[in-house]
């Protein structure tokens, strides 16, 4: 296990190096990042400024979901953005590089191409999450810390899972992308908001089905004292829920990967 | 007890079916029907420990998708493969541990990374220690002649210095056996040459059993004793590559150039040769002719011809592997 941390932390590195190579594209990645994320809590203050509240959620408030969805978000992306790569290496038969190594395919997979363009993603949903928290009267203690990491941990690993399971389908159908984006869609696009505005079934679909809600919207309810139509220790089970979905979306990885048919030659 | 067995080995790639003609695209798309091509058909070899194999067929024989399923790559449809005790694709860690793999027309190492970097890091990946990591490099530096390019990124490096540093990272951690898919293609002969007698000094010292596919029967004729050859995914041969010369062309060539004046002689000998000569090339003054020495003993066929017509030149040759394997693929003929 610490040799496998030590490992993954040198493939990481080496392969940061291999990055700086292209000095321009990591500037831009970076900067592009903090700006397109930035974007995003602006279309939400314009729309509070219409409508000063969503549900019943006031402006520092809705930063507070959205900086939490963000930093797990952006933490999922340091992690696992190599995933957008794996159609190439499945068609072109560069995983069986990864299958001849004695490390996990996934490991090595998240880690020998370790996209450190991604950390403005990151650095743009810590700066909101702090400026939100800063906002917001919340008493501090370790519980709420715990809190906090816990969501963001378990936000990373639903995000994460949520792309590892669409992904799986590129060895048997070659190109998932598709069903990759739909995911990462639906992460993006309802994840930002109180989960309780998309009705009835839409926030249950929401939270039964594709699990958005433990991302920032359950933990966030604790933080901040609100009602949910879930009992509010549910807030707690966001890092449960990740983990489990991510043992499940690896286990189904591995298996479809038997069906790898590599490349000619 | 072979290190590398497979029993009844099977590959299929099953694919949706294409369709042509109207709605060709729609039609693919919504098809339900499959196309199953077998690649390996019913593949049974054992090698054992300490043997460098080479793995011959034509484009698209299947010898690929045999060593992949070997490597632990490719999950076989039916049959059994045992590499050092291990089933490859069940435990693949362990199999890695115990295989080096190079795929000539795709490099293993880290296209962005100096390749002392990715040496180092294969270093640590197979939990080598410290010292035993320098010993194996400094030697493989010297053998493979790398010093010059260590600290350039892979991608910037000739493909001879590629394969080099491919071949580094195969077997820097010792494994029992080595995968060599095509290791000299595309390269000049001096490279080829280097990569050759890297090969033979590996087996030598520490015994590396090799499996080694190529289209360069030179690759054979200097490093392989035993061959197996495939088509179509079945096996057409398995034995010594001097069983299979015997076999497939137990004849010798004699070459000679006669004297000045002895064309007109030449001619004479081969308008009525003797039975046991056939002639293989004939120009002016030169010509040459098999004779199987089964039949007829070597220097009792020089003496006829010498006889005959005067020579000035003699050489006897044994036929190449070359024309050999040509044939072979050319008449597709099941012969094990």
């Amino acid at each position: 296990m610490k040799h496998t941390l030590t490992l993954c932390g040198q493939m990481a590195l080496a392969s940061i190096r291999g990055q700086m190579q292209y000095r321009f594209s990591f500037i831009i990645g970076v900067l592009g990042g903090m700006f397109f994320q930035g974007l995003g809590i602006v279309m939400i203050w314009a729309i509070l400024e219409t409508f000063t509240s969503l549900g019943s959620w006031g402006l520092a408030e809705i930063a507070l979901l959205y900086g939490l969805r963000l930093t797990a978000h952006g933490l999922y992306l340091v992690f696992f953005s190599s995933l957008y790569a794996i159609d190439d290496f499945v068609r072109e038969g560069q995983y069986d590089r990864l299958l001849v190594r004695p490390v996990h395919p996934l490991l090595q997979l998240m880690f020998t191409d370790f996209r450190i363009t991604v950390l403005g993603d990151l650095i743009g949903g810590i700066a909101i999450l702090v400026a939100a928290l800063s906002r917001i009267d919340i008493e501090w203690s370790a519980a709420h810390v715990m809190l906090i990491t816990g969501a963001i941990l378990g936000g990373a690993m639903l995000d994460g899972a949520f792309q590892i399971l669409p992904a799986s389908l590129t060895f048997r159908f070659v190109e998932s992308w598709p069903a990759r984006v739909v995911f990462d869609d639906v992460f993006s696009r309802y994840g930002n908001y109180p989960t309780d505005i998309f009705g009835g079934i839409g926030s249950r679909v929401l939270t039964f089905l594709v699990p958005v809600a433990f991302v920032a919207w359950l933990p966030a309810a604790i933080l901040l004292q609100k009602e949910t139509f879930l009992p509010s220790w549910t807030g707690w089970l966001t890092l449960p829920v990740g983990i489990v979905c991510m043992s499940v979306a690896i286990t189904v990885f591995m298996r479809a990967s038997r069906g790898y048919q590599s490349s000619g030659s | 007890m072979p290190i590398i067995s497979a029993h009844h080995l099977v590959k299929d790639f099953v694919r949706p079916k294409r369709h042509s003609g109207r709605f060709a695209a729609l039609r693919t798309l919504l098809t339900s029907e499959s196309v199953t091509t077998r690649a390996v058909d019913d593949i049974t070899l054992s090698i054992d420990e300490g043997e460098i194999v080479g793995y011959l067929g034509p484009n698209g024989a299947g010898k690929s998708t045999t060593i992949k399923m070997l490597s632990g790559i490719l999950t076989p449809t039916s049959g059994e493969v045992e590499v050092c005790g291990v089933v490859p694709w069940e435990q693949r860690t362990t199999n890695a541990l115990n295989i080096g793999v190079v795929f000539g027309q795709r490099s293993q190492l880290w296209w962005d990374l100096p390749l002392t970097e990715s040496l180092a890091l294969i270093g640590k990946m197979y939990r080598m220690e410290e010292g035993k990591y320098r010993a194996n490099l400094d030697m493989l530096v010297e053998l493979l002649e790398m010093q010059s390019f260590l600290g350039t990124p892979v991608r910037q490096l000739s493909l001879g210095q590629r394969m080099r540093g491919d071949l580094a990272a195969a077997v820097l951690y010792e494994p029992p056996v080595l995968f060599l898919d095509e290791p000299t293609v595309g390269l000049d002969v001096v490279a080829k040459e280097r990569i050759r007698s890297f090969i033979e000094q590996i087996n030598a010292e520490r015994r590396t059993t090799v499996l080694l596919t190529t289209h360069d029967l030179g690759d054979v004729e200097r490093l392989c004793q035993r061959l197996i050859i495939i088509d179509h995914g079945r096996l057409l041969f398995d034995g010594a590559t001097n069983d299979l010369k015997r076999r497939y062309a137990p004849h010798r060539l004699l070459d000679i150039v006669t004297a000045p004046d002895g064309e007109g002689s030449l001619g004479a000998f081969i308008d009525a040769l003797p039975a046991d000569f056939a002639l293989e090339h004939h120009d002016g003054m030169g010509a040459t002719f098999a004779v199987n020495p089964d039949v007829i003993a070597l220097p009792d066929a020089i003496a006829i011809i010498s006889s005959r017509v005067p020579i000035i030149d003699l050489g006897v040759r044994e036929p190449a592997l070359e024309g050999i394997i040509r044939e072979i693929y050319e008449t597709r003929e099941v012969m094990a």
